[in-house]
C-alpha cells in the first residue's frame, strides 16, 4: 500500500531529518509513528504525498512512485489530518467538508461553488458520522471547539474515500480526553472503508491503545517497529533517550506535552498493552 | 555560560538613536517647512482669526473667503432660457412645473439711419422652471455616481488577474510576477486626473474617459492591495487542499478567498467612495459628469451655479460616505 525506500532527508542548512527509513505499510493498517520533536516523523509522512521531497530514495503509494507527474494523480488518493486542523476558520463546516471533495470536480464547477448532489449528500453523511449535528453545517467553523474542529477535519479526510490517510499529529492540541475521542474516530472510520491510517502521535498510551503497528523513530532512524504488545520501558528509552518517569501514583498522564518536558506515561499504561 | 537574570540586559524602547532620529526630523521639517511657506501660512491664518474676533481690522483670508462665499450664494435653483433659443419650441406642451415670462430689456443700440444710439426695448420670452437648474445638477450628479460604480466594476475586472500574478505564492513564475508588478505601480502611479487628460484626447470629451481613468487607478491600487492579502493569508488552510491534489484556482477559491474577502470588501467599498469624489474632479478636465458642468459654469463666472453644484457634491459624499460605513459594518 504504502512503500518508503531508504528515503533520506537533508534539509539545505545541513538537518538530517531522516536517514535512510525503508518502511512498508499494508493496506488497512493503523500504523503509528512515535518519535520526540525533530526527530522525522512530520517528514516521514509529508513525503507520502509529495509534501516534503526526499532527497534519497523513493515513496510509493498503491505501487505508483510519487513524483511531480505522479502528484496530481495520487495525492486525491491521500487524505490527510493536520495538527492544527488546517481549516478554513470563516467558512462553515460544509464549506470546509466539501472543500475535501474539490480535487475530484471539474475546476469551473469549483470557481462556482457548484458542488454535486453526490458530495452534498456525502458531506452531510460524513458530518453527521464524525458526530456533529445538521445544527453545525451552516455554523463557521471558528465557533466550534478543538475537538469539533478535528472532526471536521477528519470528515474532510474521508470525502473522497482516500485509501490511504496520513494524520500529522492529529490530536496533538487537544485536551486528553478529547485527544482519546478523536483518535477513536479515526480508527473507526478507518476501520468501517478499511483504510490505511499512518498517524503520528506523541502520546505513547494512545498509540498503544489504538494502534495496529507503532514505528518509532529517532534522529531520523528507526529504532522500533512492532506490535503496541512489544512496546515496553527499553523501547520509550531507545525513543527519547531516557527511561520513562516513575509518576506518581494517581497523578494524570499529560498529553500533548513534550516527553522531554513532562514524560506522559502514567502507571498502568503500559500493562494496558496484552 | 549563561549569564544571571541580574546581568541581562533589556533595552529601553527610546535610546540615542531615537533622539538622533527626532532631532533630524525637527530638522529636515524646518527646511522643508520654509519652502512651502509654513511660516507665511501660520501668519494669515493667525491674521484671519484675529479679525475674525474684532481683534483687527480686516484680515487677507476672511475677505477672499468672503467674497467666495458672497458670490457662489444664494445658489441657482431655477433655469431661464429664452425660448427664442429653443429648438422646437412648443409653447403648447411645456415642460412640467414651468411657465413662460416676458421681461423688457432696455438696450443701446445703434440706429442705422440717423447713426446715433437709442435705447430700444426688446421683448423677450423666458421659459422660467423653477427647480430647473437643481435637477440638471442632480442630474449630472447621478451621471457622476454612474461613472463611479461603472469605474469600480471594470477596476475589480482588472485587478483579479493583475492580483493573482502580483501576489509571491500564486504567480506562475518571476516573469508574470514583475510584469503584473509593473502594471500595478504604473497604474498607481499615474493620477486619475492625468491620465484623464490623456483619455479625453483618445475618447473625446465626455463620460468614458472619466470612467476609465479612475478604473485604471483603482485597479492598480485594489491589485496591490488584493495581493498583498492573498499572501499573508493563513497558508495552513491552503496547505490542506494541496495536500488533496487541489489545484491553484481552486485552493484560492476555497482556501484564501474566504479568508480575504472581509479585507476585500473593505477596500473595494473605499475605492468605491473614492471614485465617486475622484469622479467630479476628472470632469474638470471634460470626463464628463458633475466636474464638467463646474468648470464650465466657473469658466462663464456662473458662480451661483459654482454655489449649487458644490452643495450637491458636498451632500453626496456625505450620504455616500454614511452609507459605506454602514455596508462595511455589516460585510466587513
Amino acid at each position: 500500500m504504502l512503500k518508503f525506500e531508504s528515503v533520506a532527508m537533508r534539509y539545505a542548512d545541513g538537518t538530517q531529518a531522516l536517514g535512510g527509513v525503508s518502511l512498508q505499510v499494508p493496506a488497512g493498517q493503523f500504523c503509528v509513528v512515535l518519535g520526540s520533536s525533530g526527530a522525522g516523523k512530520s517528514t516521514l509522512l509529508r513525503m507520502a504525498n509529495g509534501l516534503v521531497k526526499p532527497t534519497q530514495g523513493t515513496v510509493q503509494v498503491e505501487g505508483v512512485r510519487i513524483a511531480a507527474d505522479s502528484l496530481s494523480r495520487i495525492r486525491p488518493r491521500i487524505g490527510m489530518i493536520h495538527q492544527q486542523f488546517n481549516l478554513v476558520l470563516r467558512s462553515t463546516v460544509a464549506q470546509n467538508v466539501l472543500a475535501g471533495a474539490l480535487p475530484a470536480m471539474p475546476t469551473w464547477r469549483a470557481l462556482l461553488g457548484l458542488f454535486s448532489d453526490v458530495a452534498r449528500r456525502k458531506a452531510c453523511k460524513l458530518v453527521e458520522s464524525v458526530g456533529l449535528q445538521e445544527q453545525h453545517l451552516l455554523r463557521r467553523v471558528s465557533e466550534l471547539s478543538g475537538g469539533q474542529q478535528q472532526r471536521v477535519g477528519i470528515a474532510r479526510a474521508f470525502m473522497l474515500d482516500p485509501p490511504l490517510v496520513l494524520a500529522d499529529e492529529p490530536v496533538a492540541s487537544l485536551d486528553p480526553r478529547t485527544s482519546h475521542d478523536v483518535l477513536a474516530l479515526l480508527r473507526t472510520q478507518a476501520r468501517e472503508r478499511g483504510t490505511t491510517v499512518l498517524c503520528s502521535l506523541h502520546q505513547i498510551d494512545l498509540a498503544c491503545e489504538f494502534a495496529d503497528r507503532i514505528v518509532a523513530l529517532r534522529h531520523g532512524e528507526v529504532v522500533f517497529d512492532g506490535a503496541p504488545g512489544a512496546f515496553d520501558p527499553k523501547v520509550f528509552e531507545s525513543i527519547y533517550g531516557r527511561a520513562p518517569a516513575a509518576a506518581a501514583p494517581g497523578r494524570p498522564a499529560v498529553h500533548g506535552i513534550e516527553p522531554e518536558a513532562v514524560l506522559p506515561l502514567h502507571t498502568g499504561v503500559l500493562e494496558l498493552a496484552p | 555560560m549563561s549569564r544571571p537574570a541580574s546581568a541581562w540586559n533589556l533595552p529601553r524602547p527610546y535610546g540615542a538613536r531615537s533622539l538622533a532620529v527626532l532631532l533630524a526630523v525637527l530638522v529636515i521639517g524646518f527646511f522643508a517647512g520654509q519652502r512651502v511657506e509654513m511660516g507665511r501660512m501660520l501668519s494669515l491664518t493667525g491674521e484671519g482669526v484675529l479679525a475674525a474676533v474684532g481683534l483687527r481690522e480686516q484680515s487677507q483670508v476672511l475677505s477672499g473667503l468672503g467674497t467666495i462665499a458672497r458670490s457662489l450664494f444664494p445658489p441657482q435653483i431655477s433655469e431661464r432660457t429664452e425660448t427664442a433659443r429653443i429648438e422646437d419650441f412648443d409653447r403648447n406642451r411645456l415642460p412640467w412645473f414651468s411657465h413662460l415670462e416676458t421681461v423688457e430689456v432696455r438696450e443701446p443700440k445703434l440706429n442705422p439711419q440717423t447713426l446715433q444710439m437709442e435705447e430700444v426695448v426688446d421683448t423677450r420670452e423666458l421659459l422660467v422652471e423653477p427647480l430647473g437648474y437643481l435637477w440638471h445638477v442632480a442630474v449630472k450628479m447621478l451621471e457622476t455616481f454612474e461613472i463611479a460604480i461603472w469605474a469600480t466594476l471594470l477596476a475589480i475586472v482588472l485587478s483579479v488577474p493583475l492580483a493573482w500574478f502580483s501576489a509571491r505564492n500564486y504567480t506562475p513564475n518571476r516573469a508574470a510576477y514583475g510584469l503584473a508588478r509593473g502594471i500595478v505601480g504604473m497604474f498607481r502611479a499615474v493620477p486619475e486626473l492625468v491620465s484623464a487628460l490623456f483619455l479625453v484626447l483618445a475618447y473625446g470629451f465626455g463620460p468614458i474617459a472619466g470612467v476609465l481613468a479612475l478604473a485604471l487607478h483603482s485597479a492598480g491600487f485594489l491589485g496591490k492591495f488584493y495581493a498583498e492579502d492573498i499572501e499573508t493569508a493563513d497558508d495552513k488552510p491552503q496547505e490542506a487542499l494541496r495536500a488533496i491534489g487541489a489545484n491553484k484556482l481552486k485552493v484560492m477559491r476555497f482556501a484564501v478567498l474566504p479568508q480575504v474577502m472581509p479585507q476585500f470588501i473593505a477596500y473595494t467599498l473605499y475605492v468605491l467612495d473614492r471614485n465617486v469624489r475622484m469622479a467630479t474632479v476628472v470632469g474638470l478636465v471634460g470626463a464628463g459628469g458633475i466636474g464638467q458642468e463646474l468648470k464650465g459654469r466657473y469658466d462663464m463666472y456662473n458662480y451661483a451655479h459654482v454655489g449649487t453644484i458644490l452643495i450637491a457634491i458636498f451632500l453626496t459624499v456625505l450620504v455616500l460616505d454614511r452609507l459605506a460605513a454602514r455596508l462595511r459594518s455589516r460585510y466587513a
